[in-house]
């Protein structure tokens, strides 16, 4: 019955719809000024629905869009390096903020990730062949995501930072305390800050950025904010941080590579 | 009313429409026109797509022979030969549009049956006066002439509809 009342109402709206278009069009040959004006009303709709199909065709254009922009972005980073160690020791350390050396920065796409367990991953698009080594940062604008664990011709295997055997070397601001920062293990943007000293000021909101004491990660990546802190043994900070990637919308990382890790590996060899 | 009276006086309604059109023109904010009361009276029993197709049928002759635009009364009588049917469910009941039973003055009263007629006037003046502006009429001069010209109609029309439902029993 309700199948037989839409066939129905789907008859009489075609019906109507040739009836008055038919009408419409005798009015518009006959009539200059409504033939004009209706003309008018016609390149309007249609500029509307071309505009709006250009709009879903520009929506399914942005991968392309987005790896042109992480090449892009990847080529003004080596541009920067080559800038930055082509400037004078003195002023390259105000510039950067330190002088932790050069890096490789190659843009990749994550082709696989782990969001749900305790022990997250992710594989990425590029292997060996590109240049990926193991022991490699993975970073974005918002933050060190991971750390490539293994490596295959044109794919890598990364720990991410939401992985419970994963830590960061974080600073309180540019120039505060530094500590360990892990992953909270609950919720998806929330991280922690250990081992601050309980005499470092700090305010919720303050930005925790990378320390750049580690190998794998450049300095000052900003991470994440300040939240909720505890004293822990009486001693030191335990502060709880909102980080900045959401990883659920990751997609496009950049894995980093220092240039004189095999030197200060070397170094720490001998010692 | 029988079927081939209901004909015959709105056969003649058309060319009295004609006459209307062609030379009752008293001011530039009346238009009178009888074609909307005449399609909302076509008998239940005529289908929406058969009302449609009388109402194409009945415009485009009114147009073809009165001094107006081809094509404007018709594509302002389709419309209220769409709504024809939904207009009479919401005001006169579902019952009349299951059993296809006529309607009048007498059986439904004045008052449900102007409803029907005003919003069906409204839906062919509202058409025909924005088509017959094509966007370069002011505003006030569009709705002054819808009002007036809605005034009038409604009265022309209850006159129509008495005319075209006349009670068999009466």
């Amino acid at each position: 019955m309700r199948k037989n009342n839409f066939i129905y109402h789907l008859i009489n709206a075609v019906i109507f719809v040739i009836l008055e278009v038919t009408a419409l069009n005798m009015l518009g040959n006959n009539g200059e000024l409504q033939g004009t004006w209706m003309s008018q009303g016609a390149q309007n709709i249609m500029g509307f629905f071309w505009g709006g199909s250009q709009k879903i065709s520009d929506y399914f254009s942005l991968k392309e869009q987005n790896d042109a922009l992480a090449l892009e972005n990847i080529e003004l980073r080596l541009r920067l390096e080559a800038l930055e160690s082509a400037l004078p020791e003195e002023a390259r350390t105000t510039f950067t903020g330190s002088n932790t050396g050069n890096y490789i920065y190659t843009p990749a796409e994550i082709v696989k990730i782990s969001n749900n367990s305790q022990h997250n991953y992710m594989i990425i698009g590029k292997g060996y062949e590109e240049g990926v080594t193991e022991g490699a940062g993975v970073v974005t604008g918002k933050g060190a995501v991971g750390i490539i664990d293994a490596v295959s011709r044109h794919h890598s295997y990364a720990r991410s930072f939401k992985n419970h055997e994963m830590n960061i070397s974080a600073r309180l601001g540019k120039e505060g305390a530094v500590g360990p920062l892990s992953w909270d293990g609950i919720t998806s943007d929330g991280a922690i800050l250990k081992e601050i000293p309980h005499h470092v000021v700090f305010e919720k909101g303050d930005t925790v950025f990378t320390s750049g004491y580690s190998s794998i990660f450049p300095p000052d990546i900003p991470l994440g904010e300040v939240g909720e802190s505890k004293i822990v043994n009486g001693a030191t900070y335990e502060i709880k941080i909102r980080l900045f990637e959401d990883f659920g919308a990751l997609r496009y990382v950049t894995v980093v590579e220092n240039k004189s890790k095999g030197e200060l590996k070397e170094l720490e060899d001998r010692r | 009313m029988k079927t081939q009276n209901f004909g015959l006086f709105f056969f003649l309604m058309v060319l009295g429409q004609m006459a209307l059109c062609n030379f009752a023109n008293f001011s530039p904010f009346v238009m009178l026109s009888m074609l909307p009361a005449m399609i909302i009276c076509v008998p239940l029993t005529v289908s929406t797509p058969l009302c449609m197709v009388l109402a194409f049928a009945t415009g485009l002759s009114v147009d073809w022979l009165s001094e107006g635009l081809i094509g404007i009364n018709t594509a302002s009588l389709i419309p209220v030969a769409l709504m024809r049917k939904p207009l009479i469910r919401f005001f006169l009941g579902e019952d009349i549009i299951t059993r296809s039973d006529s309607f009048s003055f007498r059986k439904n009263g004045i008052g449900k049956i102007s409803f029907v007629l005003l919003l069906s006037i409204l839906i062919f003046l509202g058409v025909y006066v924005f088509l017959d502006g094509a966007g370069t009429r002011p505003t006030w001069f569009n709705l002054t002439r819808l009002g007036v010209s809605l005034i009038c109609n409604y009265v022309l029309a209850l006159i129509v509809t008495n005319i075209l439902t006349a009670d068999d029993r009466k």
